[in-house]
């Protein structure tokens, strides 16, 4: 397997250009599908080549639970630089499992506090509550799915423009979402060179709600004034970026798409325009780095099998 | 862990305060908080339902005045009101919420704000 098993942690290098592409040339419906998938299949290749090498690196600690012949020469071979690469992979495995353990159970714990909040009111579709902070969330869990608004927010906003925020909410719950969000975040803790797609994403399916939202109310320029209107009033968080060089955040560039033309729905890019050209790059990333991981798999697994006496 | 342990708990705690309020809620009048036990049935007892009120006091939820030798209750707020405070209590625990649940807005860059009223004015002038 040689060098190929190093190549599924550094190919997510080739998912860059698409995710900064993506979002302003392919449907946000697309970008959002295309990129969780990539981010989620290099997240697993990554994974699995960082295991292998680490079944190399603790078969010559002493005392571990695999077998002896697990550490045999022939195995080592297999593995280029086995004695630093191995033994820096089982930190890094163990980084990657407590990172994703920690962002799951995060997930899991902000929704039941969330539902747990909300017990005791009445069961319908949209919560609003007496509040004096401005926001609104998109609750997810199945048939208790909510949309949670505080009165603060509703007050700034004209009625179009509620009906425009109740369908953006309501549509990353019908689209689920949090599952692509959840997925992206995971993949990000797996492998740090994801993070441009979690970026990507979180964006995409804000833009997916949005689009969705205009169709609903029939007005993209009522979802935009909603957005907008909604940002100004809960301004009080910034989001902390270098003044100066930051480049617009992702509230105007979302205002500013409503503002101008739908975006178009099927037609997906030739090949010869950048984004095309980023699409195919991911896409070629990925199916190498979903072979080689596979390749390395099976070549592990032949040579530990060789090696393992029966 | 130790939340695995104590969900239940606390969330029969979020109910009880709610059945609580509810009660008070009924009442046209401030009222004693055997008055409140009494409307809730015989399973909860007496220093239980102080224990709640006590913390729906220091929620701000509910005010009392004197009366005579105890208390008498009044709800400053409804369940709604009660149910954004636990949301508020949730939200701020969390950091980076936006990782999980999906928010309308997030925040504002330096620049964004007068873009964001540029955009706007163009669209709402035209």
């Amino acid at each position: 397997m040689g060098v190929f098993v190093f190549l599924p942690l550094v190919l997510p290098l080739t998912a860059w250009p698409v995710a900064r592409l993506a979002e302003q040339h392919l449907h946000p419906r697309a970008a959002t599908r295309l990129l969780s998938g990539v981010a989620v299949v290099m997240a697993v290749c990554s994974t699995v080549c960082l295991g292998l090498v680490m079944v190399v690196g603790t078969a010559q600690l002493p005392g571990n639970p695999l077998p002896d012949g697990w550490s045999d020469p022939e195995v080592r071979a297999a593995v280029p630089y086995d004695e630093v690469a191995g033994k820096a992979a089982i930190p890094a495995l163990c980084a990657v499992l407590v990172a994703c353990g920690r962002t799951l159970w995060r997930h899991v714990r902000v929704r039941r506090g969330a539902h747990r909040a909300l017990a005791g009111l009445p069961g319908t579709e949209v919560v609003v509550l007496p509040d004096g902070v401005p926001y609104a969330y998109a609750l997810p869990g199945g048939r208790r799915a909510r949309v949670v608004v505080t009165t603060a927010l509703l007050d700034r906003l004209e009625p179009a423009e509620r009906r425009a925020l109740f369908a953006h909410e309501r549509a990353h719950l019908t689209a689920g979402h949090h599952r692509f969000l959840l997925a992206v975040g995971l993949a990000a803790r797996a492998n740090p060179f994801l993070r441009p797609l979690r970026t990507a994403v979180s964006y995409t399916a804000e833009r997916w709600a949005d689009e969705d939202a205009a169709q609903a109310v029939g007005s993209r320029r009522t979802v935009a004034r909603a957005i907008g209107k909604a940002a100004l009033v809960s301004r009080a968080t910034p989001v902390s970026t270098l003044a100066g060089f930051a480049a617009p955040g992702p509230v105007p560039r979302r205002v500013a798409a409503l503002l101008g033309p739908a975006p178009a729905g099927r037609s997906w890019p030739s090949a010869f325009t950048a984004v095309g050209l980023a699409a195919w790059g991911a896409a070629a990333g990925t199916a190498v780095s979903a072979m080689s991981s596979a390749n390395s798999a099976v070549t592990m697994f032949l040579i530990l099998y060789a090696a393992t006496p029966l | 862990m130790v939340d695995d342990r104590q969900g239940p708990r606390r969330r029969r705690q979020g109910e009880l305060e709610a059945l609580v309020l509810s009660v008070l809620g009924e009442a046209k009048e401030p009222v004693s908080a055997g008055w409140v036990q009494e409307r809730l049935g015989d399973d909860l007892a007496y220093t239980t339902v102080i224990t709640i009120l006590t913390r729906l006091l220091a929620k701000g939820v509910v005010t009392r005045e004197r009366a005579g030798r105890s208390f008498a209750w009044t709800p400053a707020s409804d369940q709604a009101g009660l149910a954004a405070h636990r949301m508020r209590r949730v939200l701020d625990a969390e950091s980076d919420r936006e990782a999980v649940l999906a928010s309308f807005v997030t925040g504002l860059g330096p620049d964004d704000e007068r873009l964001l009223r540029e955009l706007l004015g163009r669209s709402g002038g035209e």
